[in-house]
């Protein structure tokens, strides 16, 4: 058996790091936020795509002036520099594809962009044109908060009617505010990767994260819920007298392999998703990956360690 | 067989035969839905594949291409118990619209919120111009009647106040324009000035050879009875209902009647209420683009035949339209296009045979794209496009294949990994991952079928889907996990079967309560992906309960006996006696 609970110092000190740096992430640079919750525009279009052509015009030098190279970031923007767009920013992905994103979402700007950018090339297509108005986007972003508050509600209320029973030797709200706490420390620290993600890869959050992070939230309270039931049966089963600390990490053991294979088994799928799903759906199980990991991490040495140290405080109470 | 019958029967039976029942169940559901999932198995047995061929999953936009658009409702000019009628007829109106394209598919729906909304989806489509051209070119038709005494006297004074100052300033510009001809400069200069400068807010009109009493009875006043010698320019202000005007003679010519005075003119406007007047004398009458029933294009019988379009309305729209021209004998109804008054004609008598025309100076090719544009719908209310997702079809079909490659490989994968750690038990357990994944197909091949709640599978709900199996997998790992601590216990293998399932349940239920719990928030919050992720992921949880505790228990109870009993390596490293 390995004595986890015994060097729950260390969890602390890691976890307590981690979350620590992740809300001053989130406090100095932010989440980089999508038109979903800012308004605005998002536009995808694709040049001409002729790459192999282009590698031949590379060695014989402006023969074929037909040949057709795709504009670079700085082209596209100093190209739309006359329609003034607002916070506009452009990226280059593969195959001679760029994505545009402005703020202001009307139908004339949008198709006065599409005239310029025939300009470098007629064929150029319009494989996604996404615009958010900001109506919608303050609507948005209010249900998202309304969601993320009525789902830690609810799973509030259903830790602490699913543990009602157990009150020995520490009273059942704890259970809850423990589950909730490591809860809480997954979600933190998943938001905390993505200001990074978002302010080096420009990975930006939109409505699909606030999905990502209720499923973590939903996840880990599962996975906490798992370990915490072992315990109940084994406090149910163990003479009173046995050392709670012993019964907690007896619990984490026998639930180890369990926590350890599920999330392994999802953290296949997920694997899977980022490797082959495409770029859509990509960071929407990059937040789910990192979430599955914390909160199998959180279940065991956070959720679990502070049952331990909440007793532990009680009974120092209950001596002096 | 009565049904009661029927279960005595099944409840006569030995255990024995019972889960042989239970067991040939599980085989015919597994068939019917791997035929249904996949029904290329049959290909060869053409009456069979036609059969399961038939039901089709009901792809998303994100997955086949096309478009959503979201428009926004302006019900504001609506009476608060009218507003649903306003909302559906528009919404009606553009289903007619969005059908004229041809796309039956299109799904459009009206979302309560404030201001509603009405959502298009338009799969397949490879560009949404077409379909938004065509609903921007929505008539949007009213009728108005002039408001009572009482409230034009209020909006006279509102926008006469609203004018006062910028008046003023008006008056203070032609003052000093005038002062400067006084001091010395010559009419012309001054007038070029004007002309010159776009702010100074003044006009100069040459008006020519004018005779008495042709003209305002205050200008006509100063030009004819003021006697100004040629070349002289009036050395007061004029006032009249429309500006100040500095008024210069330049010549003279004729005696008596045939006396005419060329006059030129440099005017800075006023602004009033009059002025203004089809801003503000109309107010809403309930009469719109939705009760009308027909149009056509017709030509007037007087005179030059100019063409005309005739508006036919619907019962409601009769009743609405006598009253209307009822109570305004003499005064003017005024009918509004997309906003803008295209005619005002002035009620002669009350019209009771639902008929009315616009007459509004048309070509014959002008009334006839009106007839059209207003035979396909008139919208009761405005509407704005508020919000635009589209997906390259191309970019859809390349997220298909890759959302399934992506969950056949997970499939794979996780089958792998059971089948290596729990030997017997994973086999199982991946057949029952085999079974969970092909009625997961089949329930979105069937919900449009078999229930009033077509799923629409998207990316997220791929997403959603593949998630589901990884968490399918968590309830047999929990089971498997603790009939291995039964059987290291030295339970036999039948009773560890059931004791693992046994007390593996409670943590199967509560956890899953927790992901139903975030998903029903989910699904309340519902837009597009996120409604997509969470509908598929409550669907899934549920079916796994159901995989991993029902099929994977009848199969394991089924297959296990005597032969495994005596091979217990093959679920776990147990050390047996014998």
């Amino acid at each position: 058996m390995i004595n986890i609970i015994d060097k729950r110092k260390y969890s602390y000190i890691f976890s307590g790091v981690l979350v620590i740096t992740s809300i001053t992430l989130l406090l100095v640079w932010g989440l980089k936020l999508g038109i979903d919750f800012k308004g605005g525009t998002l536009m995808e279009v694709q040049f001409s795509s002729n790459q192999a052509l282009e590698e031949t015009a590379e060695n014989s030098e402006a023969e074929n002036s037909e040949e057709f190279k795709a504009p670079t970031r700085d082209e596209i923007i100093e190209k739309l520099k006359d329609l003034n767009l607002e916070s506009l920013n452009v990226q280059e992905s593969e195959n001679n594809s760029a994505v545009l994103r402005y703020i202001g979402s009307s139908e004339d700007v949008n198709e006065q962009v599409m005239e310029k950018l025939t300009e470098f090339d007629g064929s150029v297509e319009q494989t996604r044109v996404d615009f958010v108005g900001s109506s919608i986007s303050k609507q948005l972003k209010r249900n998202a908060i309304m969601a993320v508050i009525l789902s830690v509600l609810g799973i509030a209320l259903y830790i602490a009617w699913a543990f009602r029973k157990v009150s020995y030797p520490i009273p059942s709200w704890q259970y809850g505010i423990a589950a909730i706490v490591a809860l809480a420390h997954d979600i933190t620290i998943t938001l905390g990767i993505f200001v990074l993600l978002g302010k080096f890869m420009n990975v930006e959050v939109g409505v699909s994260f606030i999905a990502a992070l209720l499923t973590i939230l939903g996840y880990s309270v599962n996975d906490t819920i798992v370990v915490f039931d072992r315990i109940r049966e084994n406090l149910i089963k163990s003479s009173k007298k046995e050392d709670f600390e012993k019964v907690v990490n007896k619990s984490i053991n026998e639930t180890l392999a369990r926590s350890i294979n599920t999330s392994l088994t999802v953290m296949i799928v997920l694997v899977a998703i980022v490797l082959f799903g495409g770029e859509s759906v990509k960071y929407f199980s990059v937040a789910l990956l990192i979430g599955v990991i914390f909160g199998t991490y959180s279940s065991i040495f956070v959720a679990s360690a502070l049952l331990v140290t909440n007793y532990r405080r009680e009974q120092k109470v209950k001596e002096n | 067989m009565p049904i009661s019958k029927f279960w005595n029967i099944i409840g006569d039976m030995s255990i024995q035969n019972k889960l042989r029942l239970k067991f040939g169940a599980i085989i015919v559901l597994t068939i019917l839905a791997v035929l249904t999932a996949y029904p290329k198995t049959v290909e060869s047995i053409p009456f069979l594949y036609n059969f399961f061929s038939k039901p089709e999953i009901n792809l998303g936009l994100d997955l086949q291409g096309g478009y959503r658009l979201e428009y926004e409702v302006d019900t504001s000019g609506v009476d608060d118990n009218k507003k649903d009628d306003a909302l559906q007829a528009a919404q009606d109106v553009l289903e007619r619209k969005v059908n004229a394209t041809g796309t039956s598919e299109a799904l459009i729906q009206t979302v309560e919120s404030d201001p509603p909304r009405i959502i298009v989806e338009y799969p397949g489509a490879t560009s949404a111009d077409d379909l938004k051209s065509k609903i921007k070119e929505t008539p949007y038709l009213e009728f108005k009647e002039e408001k009572n005494e009482e409230e034009q006297q209020a909006e006279i004074e509102k926008y006469n106040e609203m004018f006062a100052s910028s008046n003023e300033e008006a008056k203070n510009k032609a003052q000093e324009k005038l002062q400067e001809i006084k001091d010395g400069k010559s009419f012309g200069e001054v007038a070029d000035e004007v002309n010159g400068d776009a702010t100074s807010g003044g006009r100069v009109d040459d008006l020519d050879f004018v005779k008495k009493d042709s003209m305002l009875p205050e200008l006509n006043e100063v030009i004819f009875e003021k006697g100004l010698a040629d070349g002289e320019t009036y050395g007061e202000l004029v006032e009249t209902d429309y500006g100040w005007n500095i008024l210069y003679k330049a010549e003279e010519r004729g005696e008596g009647d045939a006396r005419e005075i060329h006059i030129k003119d440099i005017s800075f406007q006023k602004q009033t209420a009059e002025m203004y007047r089809d801003y503000w004398i109309y107010k809403e009458t309930g009469l719109t683009g939705k009760n009308l029933k027909d149009t056509a294009v017709v030509f007037t019988s007087q005179g030059l035949s100019e063409p005309q379009v005739q508006l036919k309305f619907d019962g409601e729209g009769k009743d609405l339209f006598a009253e209307i021209t009822k109570r305004n004998v003499g005064k003017r109804v005024a009918i509004y296009l997309d906003g803008e008054i295209i005619s005002a004609p002035t009620v002669q008598t009350e019209i009771t045979n639902g008929e009315a025309v616009i007459t509004g100076n048309f070509t014959v090719d002008e009334a006839k794209e009106l007839k059209r544009r207003l035979n396909e719908g008139a919208l009761p209310v405005p509407i704005s496009l508020v919000s635009q997702q589209s997906v390259g079809a191309s970019l859809g079909k390349l997220s298909l294949e890759q959302s399934l490659k992506a969950g056949v490989a997970g499939l794979i994968v996780v089958g792998i990994f059971m089948i290596l750690y729990y030997r017997f038990l994973g086999l199982v357990a991946a057949i029952a991952l085999f079974i969970y994944a092909a009625m997961m197909i089949s329930i979105f091949k069937l919900s449009g079928t078999l229930s009033n709640w077509p799923i629409t599978l998207t990316l997220s709900g791929i997403a959603g889907f593949i998630l589901s199996v990884g968490m399918a997998v968590d309830a047999n790992v929990l089971i498997f996990e603790r009939i291995k601590e039964e059987l290291k216990s030295g339970r036999g293998l039948e009773s560890a079967l059931n004791e693992g399932f046994r007390r593996a349940w409670p943590s199967i239920r509560d956890g899953n309560y927790s992901t139903i719990i975030t998903s029903l928030i989910l699904i309340w919050m519902g837009t597009g992906f996120i409604k997509g992720f969470a509908v598929i992921l409550v669907i899934g949880v549920l079916f796994s309960m159901f995989t991993a505790i029902v099929i994977v228990k009848i199969i394991l109870n089924f297959v296990a006996g005597k032969w495994l009993e005596k091979r217990l390596w093959l679920i776990a490293n147990i050390k047996q006696d014998k």
